[in-house]
């Protein structure tokens, strides 16, 4: 199978950005899912590892901006600080796949996987101290929000991101990364 | 027949047939002029005039104040908080950190309205516009970014896509939950660590269908010889109607109003 083209690039940014409007509503049954599942940055990842960095980035603007716009979730309040993080997960993500080259398809996953979780939570930390709440977040708070609340989310994050990339090349939906030489 | 899509409800009135761009840059006014107004008669003419859209539009109440009622408690709590910690000199009465005065009760009923205005105003627009011209309005809109290298176009085609695939998502959702039900996942089950055991089983597959979807748009897009290159021209070219220019009249007329009048 041949590159992604444009036109299928596109596609598939607005199939995620479609699912970060459609998988929060799915997760509604459980309490507080948002802040723990984080379901809307498994689409904007998946966009970042498939379609590279600026579909990515796309993907994490429009994602969190559509999702407030048709279900006001995230409130107005939580979407600047959600809008950054999410972008910079996008970006950090299509960046890391771009570059880094294993010859192994899960290793290069997750090294960018987890690159472009502790990228965004770092720069969402730093933009929430700088920007959106000077002087009202401490180390604490920072690490209790990111990294504990979303523990779970992290889990399943990356249990599930790397079976999707391996399940969409399996179903010749996307082209394999490392195919398979025949003979 | 009445069809709903997003917010949209499909009827044949002078507002429906105006062009996206007109009530997009209406709706901008009328928002600006909700901010800037401070007297009562600025409110009163801009309920008037939301009345006159909701009427032209051949809204039902319902959709215009559709949201409002379950968001009751919190203009309650707005209001009590800028009538009960209002700063002012002259106070009905005060107890404990409390101060309740005619200032605060105004301030605390002008932000509940302005919340009210912005909110039915918006219900209204997404009423009798529908996804794709407010996609396309967005892109004329913001056509100027262009010029530092934004694509724009291509910015306003995935959003409109996007947009377009919400409700076939949220119906194979919903499928793939059935089935997974039926499978015997315990999706309404009253223990939590069950019901989140089970989003595993249900995002794989919404994912896969996504993508599927996807894939057969894109190689239609392409098919049909879809390539991404300047002066594209849209399907439907836009031209503004006498009603488009009374349109946006009534919004700068508004506008100027709340500025010069009603601050």
């Amino acid at each position: 199978m041949m590159k992604l083209s444009y036109v299928k690039k596109a596609i598939i940014t607005a199939a995620c950005v479609a699912l970060c409007v459609v998988l929060p509503m799915a997760f509604h049954a459980i309490p507080n899912a948002g802040g723990i599942y984080c379901p809307m940055h498994i689409p904007v990842l998946l966009c970042g590892l498939i379609c590279g960095a600026p579909f990515g980035l796309l993907c994490g603007l429009l994602g969190p901006l559509a999702s407030a716009l048709i279900t006001q979730m995230p409130p107005m309040a939580y979407l600047p600080p959600m809008l950054v993080e999410l972008a910079v997960y996008g970006l950090v993500a299509g960046v890391m796949m771009r570059f880094v080259k294993t010859k192994h398809l899960y290793a290069d996953l997750y090294s960018s996987l987890v690159a472009a979780m502790v990228a965004g939570r770092i720069v969402a930390g730093i933009a929430k101290a700088l920007i959106f709440a000077p002087g009202k977040i401490t180390l604490a708070a920072w690490a209790g929000a990111y990294f504990v609340t979303a523990l779970p989310g992290i889990i399943i994050q990356l249990a599930l991101i790397p079976s999707i990339v391996v399940a969409l090349e399996k179903a010749k939906l996307i082209p394999a990364r490392y195919p398979k030489k025949r003979g | 027949m009445s069809t709903h899509r997003m917010g949209y409800v499909e009827r044949n009135s002078p507002l429906h047939r105006m062009d996206g761009l007109s009530k997009l840059l209406f709706l901008l006014l009328f928002l600006i002029s909700v901010i800037v107004t401070q007297s009562v008669g600025g409110f009163l003419l801009l309920i008037a005039a939301l009345l006159l859209c909701a009427r032209l539009g051949k809204v039902s109440w319902q959709t215009v104040l559709g949201g409002i009622w379950q968001l009751r408690f919190f203009f309650l709590l707005i209001f009590l908080m800028n009538f009960a910690f209002f700063d002012a000199e002259h106070a009905f009465f005060s107890w404990w950190i409390f101060t309740f005065s005619r200032e605060g009760l105004l301030f605390g009923a002008k932000t509940v309205v302005r919340v009210l205005l912005a909110m039915a105003v918006g219900n209204i627009f997404t009423a009798v516009t529908t996804p794709v011209a407010i996609t396309g309005a967005m892109e004329t809109l913001l056509y100027p970014l262009q010029w530092i290298g934004v694509p724009v176009r291509d910015v306003a085609m995935i959003l409109g896509v996007a947009i377009q695939f919400v409700p076939l998502f949220l119906r194979e959702t919903d499928t793939i939950k059935m089935a997974q039900t039926a499978r015997g996942a315990p999706f309404y089950s009253r223990k939590l660590s069950e019901r989140a055991g089970c989003v595993l089983p249900l995002v794989l597959p919404v994912f896969l269908s996504a993508f599927k979807r996807a894939d057969e748009l894109a190689c239609a897009m392409e098919a049909r010889g879809y390539v991404r290159k300047k002066g594209r021209m849209p399907l439907h070219r836009r031209h503004f109607r006498k009603a488009d220019f009374l349109c946006l009249g009534g919004g700068i007329a508004l506008c100027m109003l709340a500025i010069f009048v009603f601050r």
